[in-house]
């Protein structure tokens, strides 16, 4: 064998924790997958600026997504505010006062006429585009530091 | 709250570009030149693209 190959038992090349610990630290907290891996300074800087970006879309008026069938790229958006992790519950229950995922299909479900006055109230508000828009891209940036922590992990990147 | 148009969109500029200044560089020097390049060019180039749709107004 080469000295150069890897020795599979070395503690170097054995990663002591599963790749995937810190992918779902980065989904719980922004910035804890970074964290966990020993890079300090990268996470508070990752976790100010997607607060940042999370709490701008909260005052801004911005509205979580709610998956519709009759618009199947809302499913999209609702997976990717997800990605935020659980600080989404916030904007959720601001938003739509409730933990509410899916919009009912039946035109006449009371919840769903209820949801839609909720949502009307929220597009009145002048920066509820903007919002929306600062709610989508938090959820993208850590669907991004899930993926930069996994290829930490796996030592894909240094 | 902000209600300006320019100033939402040089915040999201800026937050954008500092987030991939982090992401991609581990050097602060580099990350300050991501940041001014990609927040510029964010501003820059929407501030083109409004003047560029200026005359082409939407059909009533």
């Amino acid at each position: 064998m080469p000295d150069t190959a890897p020795d599979p038992s070395s503690p170097q090349t054995a990663p002591a924790v599963s790749p995937l610990v810190p992918c779902v630290l980065a989904w719980l907290v922004p910035g804890l997958g970074h964290f966990s891996l020993g890079r300090r300074g990268r996470a508070f800087a990752f976790f100010a600026v997607v607060l940042a970006t999370f709490a701008l879309g909260l005052f801004s008026g911005g509205t979580s997504s709610l998956a519709d069938e009759q618009q199947p790229l809302s499913y999209l958006a609702t997976f990717d505010n997800l990605a935020l992790g659980p600080i989404e519950v916030i904007a959720r229950k601001v938003s739509l006062g409730g933990l509410v995922y899916r919009l009912p299909a039946e035109e006449s479900d009371p919840r769903r006429q209820q949801i839609l006055s909720r949502l009307r109230e929220r597009v009145r508000h002048p920066t509820y585009e903007y919002g929306s828009t600062y709610l989508l891209t938090a959820g993208l940036m850590n669907m991004l530091l899930i993926l930069d922590a996994f290829d930490i992990a796996t030592g894909r990147k240094s | 709250m902000i209600r300006s148009h320019f100033l939402n969109m040089v915040v999201f500029s800026v937050l954008v570009a500092v987030f991939f200044a982090f992401l991609t560089q581990a050097r602060t020097r580099d990350r300050v030149r991501v940041v001014l390049i990609l927040g510029g060019a964010m501003i820059v180039l929407s501030l083109i693209v409004a003047y560029v749709m200026y005359p082409f107004p939407m059909p009533r």
